[in-house]
């Protein structure tokens, strides 16, 4: 790595930096995500890793070449990785959401029923209560 | 895009922004030609609002801290002094347990996660049975309130028949019903939004325990307003002289408000102005952090039933002491008679509890009662 980006680093940050990534970078997260499976490739948990390994990789390089990071390459790299493999993820991914109104209302209605009902079975029992000398 | 997964909740309303240009590059900044995302708005006042968010934490803490004090003295007045013992007293030793539960709990909390970022970074089970835990004591408190409204309700508008109510059923509903919300939420959250700790805000199933807890309050709200329309009315058909009966029915229902909490009810709007809101914030800060205080302080320490027994008390300590230095003089006989001066007899005290033992008495004789509780109130 270290001989690759001493012959590229007098050459700058142009299609040099760009073919550094794909082969010192993309490679091998090409290999890990193989090695995962297609199944797992829209699973946060599992990929996690692999993704923040090919960012920091990105960014190794761009500092060995004196490069600015983030810079457009890498925006297109990245763009052109997800379009491969984050595709057809669900847009939500991982930001937490609401679950929809059809479940998220039962949660919210039978506690407030069951509190309801509690209360007039404890101020009908306290009545009765009275009443019975 | 919301500036919170960085800048932890502390301007909810600020965003982040790229450009995109018309040629479908990102906006490049004209100082260095690199593309550049504008976080200006999230860094925007963030010393002024860390000071503030700073100044509420400490004052949040404060607050829990100064109640927990109060109510343990109140509580430890309440347990040493017998004579003031009936079932109202003990409704609000049970209050003030859970007050001083819900607070241990809300400083353990704020210090331990909400001030702690690698704790909550590292996702442990505990912080999340200590968030279930808050939820409950949260119900806990606001039911133990309920009660006490319900108690009050089931006294003074079904008072002709006043005998001991058993309490079974109050400890049911105050400590053991509030389990059953928190627990739902417990599993909601498990199940839909498994964030850190729980500690977000931003999801509706908070509602699965503050729905409970707002349906808890309107029906106090409901038991206070009829309470009060009885003490009106029954006042009204003593003939008393109105000014005298307005002004115990105003502070009977100043007296009862922070008992029930109902400012929960009425605030939870935040204006959007930043001045307008900063200042709703402390406002709301102080009446959820300060209940605590609040409530022991008009119950305990403004009761004229705990004042008196405790000049009582007083005066006989002062007596006793002045007995041991007469004593040296050898004018013991004298002590003695004046000790048994100052205690007065002891069921002029029990206003609180009195109307409790009335059996089967009439119509006239509740109005006594009503006029009675209407002085207890003062």
């Amino acid at each position: 790595m270290n001989l690759v980006s001493q012959c590229v680093s007098a050459l700058g940050c142009g299609s040099h930096y760009e073919f550094g990534i794909e082969d010192l970078c993309l490679a091998k997260f090409r290999l890990d995500m193989h090695e995962l499976g297609e199944r797992h490739w829209c699973s946060w948990e599992d990929t996690v890793e692999l993704y923040g390994r090919l960012t920091n990789c990105t960014n190794l390089v761009a500092f060995k070449l004196g490069c600015f990071w983030p810079n457009k390459l890498v925006d297109d790299f990245f763009i052109r990785v997800h379009k491969h493999y984050f595709q057809d993820c669900s847009l939500s991914g991982r930001l937490l959401k609401d679950p929809p109104n059809r479940i998220l209302g039962p949660f919210i209605v039978v506690p407030i029923l069951v509190t309801l009902l509690m209360t007039g079975l404890v101020v009908w029992r306290s009545k009765r209560s009275e009443g019975i000398v | 895009m919301d500036c919170t997964s960085f800048f932890f909740a502390l301007s909810p309303t600020a965003r982040s922004a790229k450009y995109c240009g018309e040629d479908g590059q990102w906006f490049r900044h004209p100082d260095t030609n690199r593309t550049w995302s504008n976080y200006t708005l999230c860094n925007e006042n963030t010393k002024a609002k860390l000071k503030s968010a700073y100044i509420l934490f400490y004052m949040a803490i404060v607050g829990h801290a100064l109640s927990i004090a109060s109510l343990l003295i109140s509580l430890a007045i309440f347990f040493y002094f017998r004579s003031l013992s009936c079932q109202r007293i003990t409704l609000h030793k049970n209050l003030f347990c859970s007050f001083v539960l819900n607070s241990a709990l809300t400083i353990i909390y704020l210090v331990a996660v909400v001030n702690n970022p690698p704790v909550v970074a590292r996702n442990p089970v505990g912080c999340k049975v200590l968030h279930f835990l808050h939820m409950y004591m949260l119900g806990c408190n606001y039911f133990w309130m309920l009660c006490e409204g319900i108690y009050l309700h089931t006294l003074i508008v079904v008072a002709v028949f006043a005998e001991e109510q058993h309490l079974h059923w109050y400890y049911l509903l105050g400590w053991g019903f509030p389990l059953v919300p928190a627990s739902i939420h417990a599993v909601a959250r498990k199940k839909y939004f498994d964030d850190n700790c729980w500690m977000s805000v931003e999801t509706h199933l908070l509602y699965a325990v503050h729905g409970p807890i707002m349906a808890a309050l309107l029906v106090n709200l409901f038991f206070l307003l009829n309470i009060i329309r009885v003490l009106v009315t029954k006042l009204r058909d003593t003939h008393r002289a109105e000014s005298n009966m307005y002004m115990k029915a105003v502070r009977a229902t100043l007296i009862l408000v922070p008992l029930l909490g109902i400012q929960f009810v009425i605030c939870p709007w935040r204006p959007e102005n930043r001045l307008a809101g900063e200042v709703y914030e402390y406002i709301m800060h102080i009446l959820m952090h300060y209940q605590g205080l609040l409530v022991a302080t008009i119950f305990c320490f403004f009761n004229g039933e705990v004042q008196a027994t405790l000049k009582r008390q007083w005066m006989q300590y002062k007596t006793q002491l002045g007995q041991r230095r007469k004593d040296h003089c050898s004018m013991r006989s004298a002590s003695y008679t004046a000790t048994s001066i100052t205690e007065e007899p002891a069921f002029m005290y029990h206003h609180d509890c009195n109307s409790e033992h009335l059996n089967g008495r009439r119509a006239e004789d509740s109005e006594l009662v009503a006029l009675k509780l209407g002085d207890m109130y003062a």
